[in-house]
C-alpha cells in the first residue's frame, strides 16, 4: 500500500537541502568524477520516468533503455544531419519519444506481468537491431559522432563542469514535475491501477488510458535523458541503449526504492558510482555487483531509502 | 532445392535447441512460479562444462557429456538453494530482476573461469556430412534433432507417465493442496530445478559444436527461447517444440532469403505480433494475461 503523500516539512527541507548542496559539487569534484556524476543524474531522470510506469502504475517494462535511445538518436540525427540547434532538437526528441511510446503502448499495454516484460524486451532488442543495421540514418555500430554540444550565447557548455548545471537543472525540474504529477489526480489514479486494477476500473477510471499515460510519461523522461546524454557525450552508439541498460534502470529503481522519486535518484547515483568504487576488483566487479543487487533485493525489498525513512520516523517518507 | 533442405534441417536443429531451453523455462515457471531470466546463462554453463570435460580434460565425448550433465544436476540444486529459496514468494518483478542479476553473476564467473576467447567444441560426428536426396546435411545437425526430440519424449513420459511426474503436476496446479495430499513439495521443486539444469545443459552441449562456445552466448539463446514459448504458448510442451522449430526456421530461412542483418528482428517481430494477436500462443493457456 502506498502512503498518502503528506509532504512533511522534514522531507521537503531535506530534499531541497540535498539539491542545493549538489550545486556546489563541481567545485570539489575533479574532471572524471563530474562526468560520472552527470551520467548519474541523467540516469536519474530516466529512472524517475521509469518510476511512473513501474513504481506507480506497476507496469513491468524492460524498454526504458530503448526509449532513452530514441531520444538520443532523434536529437543526434536532427542536430547533425538536419543541422537544427540542440535547443530545438531536444524538445523534438522528447516529444518524438513520447509519440513512439504511444504507438507501442497502445497495442502492448493490454498485456500484463511477464508478458508485458517480454513484449517490452522485444521492443528494446528490436531497437538495437534497427540502430545497428540502419546504417544510412542511424550509423550502424559506429553510431553517430560529432553531435554538437549545447551552447548559451557567449557561454558554450562544452565541458563536463558546465554541463553539470544543465543536468542539475533538468533533474530538479523533472523531479518537481514528477512530484506534482504524483500528488495530482493522475498520480493517484496510477497507484490505484497498480493496487487493484479491477476495482479502479469499476470506479470508472479509464484503466487503459491511465496505463498509457504512465507509459508515455516514462518514455518522455527517458527521451529527455537520452537527448541530454547525446549532447554530453557528443556521440551515440547502439550499445549504450541495449537491453542490459533497461535492466540496470530497473535495478536502480528497486535499489533506491520503487514508488519514490528520492529513491529513484538515490538508486541511480549509487548504481552509477558502484563500478568506480569497485574498480580495484577488475573483471570480478560484475560478479560482486550482481551479488550485491541480489542481497539488497532479498533483504531490503523496499530499497535503500527504506533505511533512511526508518530513521526519519515512519511518517517522514519522501514518497 | 538442396539449399532449402539444408536450411530447413539446420533450422530445425537450432529450433530443437530453443525448444529444450524453452522447456526448461516453462518447467520452472509452471512448477515453481519463477520466471527464470538466467536460463540462457545455464545453457552457457552447460556448454562450457562440456568444453572443460572434453577439450580441457581430454575425456572421450560420451563420458565428457555425462560428466557435464552431472555438473548441471549440481548446478540445478545450487540454483534452487541460492536463488529460488530466497526469491520464492516475492513479486514477479523482484524475481525477474533477481534472476537477471544471477545471470550477470554466472556470466562473469564464467568469463573469469574460461576467459573471453571462444572455444570450438568437437561434435561426436566431426564435420561428417550425410547425403540425403542429393542434399549434404550436417551429421551433427541431425544428431541434435534426434537427441533433442528423444529428450523431449523422455520428459513427456516422465511428466505424464510416472507417479513422480503426476506429483510434479499436482504441485504445479496447486501447491497447498499438493502439500496437504502429502506430496513433498520442496522435493518436487528441487527435482524441477534439476530437470531445468539437465535440459539447459543438454541444449548447451548440443549447440556448442554448431556455434562457438562463448561466455556471452546465454542471452541470445534465451531471447530466442522466450520468443519460441510466446509463439508456442507459455505453458505448453508441444507449444515450446513448435515455437522453437518455427523460430529456428524463421532465423535460418530469414537469414538466407530476406536479410541476414534483420533475422533476429524478424523473430521478435513475429513474437510481438503473437503477443498482440494471440497472446496465448498456438497451444497455450487461455488466460493470456495471467500475471
Amino acid at each position: 500500500m502506498m502512503r498518502l503523500p503528506v509532504a512533511l516539512p522534514m522531507a521537503v527541507i531535506a530534499s531541497c537541502a540535498v539539491f542545493a548542496l549538489a550545486l556546489l559539487l563541481p567545485a570539489v569534484v575533479s574532471g572524471y568524477g563530474i562526468r560520472i556524476l552527470n551520467l548519474a543524474l541523467i540516469s536519474a531522470i530516466a529512472v524517475i520516468g521509469l518510476n511512473f510506469a513501474f513504481g506507480y502504475a506497476g507496469l513491468i517494462t524492460l524498454a526504458q533503455a530503448g526509449f532513452v535511445g530514441c531520444g538520443a538518436y532523434i536529437t543526434a540525427i536532427l542536430s547533425t544531419m538536419v543541422g537544427l540547434s540542440p535547443w530545438l532538437s531536444i524538445p523534438i526528441a522528447v516529444v518524438g519519444t513520447g509519440v513512439i511510446s504511444l504507438a507501442i503502448g497502445l497495442p502492448i499495454l493490454r498485456l500484463k506481468g511477464h508478458y508485458l516484460a517480454l513484449a517490452t524486451l522485444g521492443f528494446n532488442v528490436s531497437f538495437v537491431i534497427v540502430a545497428t543495421n540502419w546504417k544510412s540514418v542511424m550509423g550502424g555500430t559506429d553510431g553517430i559522432s560529432s553531435i554538437p554540444p549545447l551552447a548559451l550565447p557567449g557561454w558554450p557548455i562544452a565541458n563536463d563542469h558546465r554541463y553539470y548545471y544543465v543536468v542539475w537543472f533538468a533533474l530538479a525540474l523533472t523531479s518537481w514535475c514528477a512530484w506534482r504529477i504524483r500528488v495530482s489526480h493522475l498520480g493517484l489514479a496510477m497507484i490505484a491501477v497498480r493496487d487493484d486494477e479491477i476495482a479502479t476500473g469499476a470506479a470508472s477510471v479509464g484503466v487503459t488510458r491511465i496505463k498509457l499515460q504512465a507509459f508515455a510519461l516514462s518514455a518522455i523522461y527517458a527521451g529527455l535523458a537520452g537527448a541530454l546524454f547525446a549532447h554530453m557525450a557528443n556521440f551515440v552508439a547502439p550499445d549504450d541503449f541495449a537491453l542490459s541498460h533497461s535492466i540496470v534502470y530497473l535495478a536502480m529503481l528497486i535499489i533506491g526504492g520503487e514508488g519514490s522519486i528520492a529513491g529513484s535518484i538515490t538508486g541511480s547515483v549509487i548504481v552509477t558510482f558502484m563500478p568506480e568504487l569497485m574498480r580495484d576488483l577488475g573483471t570480478a566487479y560484475l560478479i560482486v555487483f550482481g551479488g550485491l543487487m541480489l542481497v539488497i533485493l532479498i533483504f531490503l525489498p523496499k530499497g535503500l531509502l527504506s533505511l533512511v525513512n526508518l530513521r526519519l520516523g515512519r511518517a517522514g517518507t519522501l514518497r | 532445392m538442396q539449399q532449402l533442405v539444408q536450411l530447413i534441417v539446420s533450422g530445425v536443429a537450432v529450433g530443437a535447441v530453443y525448444a529444450l531451453v524453452g522447456l526448461a523455462f516453462i518447467m520452472v515457471n509452471e512448477a515453481t512460479g519463477v520466471v527464470n531470466f538466467a536460463t540462457g546463462q545455464m545453457v552457457a554453463i552447460g556448454c562450457f562444462l562440456a568444453v572443460s570435460t572434453s577439450l580441457q580434460l581430454g575425456l572421450p565425448l560420451g563420458p565428457a557429456y555425462l560428466l557435464a550433465l552431472a555438473g548441471m544436476v549440481f548446478f540445478g540444486v545450487a540454483f534452487y538453494a541460492v536463488v529460488f529459496r530466497p526469491l520464492q514468494d516475492r513479486p514477479v518483478v523482484t524475481v525477474i530482476i533477481g534472476t537477471v542479476m544471477i545471470g550477470i553473476v554466472i556470466q562473469n564467473a564464467a568469463l573469469l573461469t574460461w576467459g573471453s576467447v571462444p572455444f570450438r567444441p568437437r561434435s561426436p560426428f566431426g564435420r561428417q556430412v550425410v547425403d540425403v536426396f542429393g542434399a549434404a546435411l550436417s551429421a551433427h545437425a541431425l544428431f541434435v534433432i534426434v537427441v533433442a526430440f528423444l529428450m523431449i519424449a523422455l520428459l513427456y513420459f516422465f511428466i505424464y507417465g510416472t507417479a513422480i511426474g503426476a506429483r510434479m503436476r499436482a504441485v504445479a496446479q496447486d501447491r497447498d493442496a499438493a502439500r496437504l495430499m502429502g506430496i513433498g513439495v520442496d522435493r518436487m521443486f528441487v527435482l524441477t530445478w534439476i530437470i531445468a539444469g539437465l535440459l539447459t545443459g543438454a541444449a548447451g552441449i548440443l549447440v556448442g559444436p554448431m556455434w562457438f562456445a562463448d561466455v556471452n552466448m546465454g542471452d541470445p539463446i534465451a531471447l530466442k527461447a522466450f520468443a519460441a514459448i510466446i509463439i508456442g504458448g507459455f505453458s505448453s510442451v508441444p507449444g515450446a517444440i513448435v515455437g522453437g522449430v518455427l523460430v529456428g526456421l524463421a532465423e535460418m530461412l530469414g537469414a538466407a532469403y530476406i536479410s541476414s542483418a534483420y533475422k533476429d528482428g524478424l523473430v521478435f517481430l513475429v513474437m510481438i505480433l503473437f503477443l498482440l494477436v494471440r497472446p496465448q500462443g498456438i497451444f497455450g493457456e487461455r488466460i493470456g494475461q495471467r500475471a
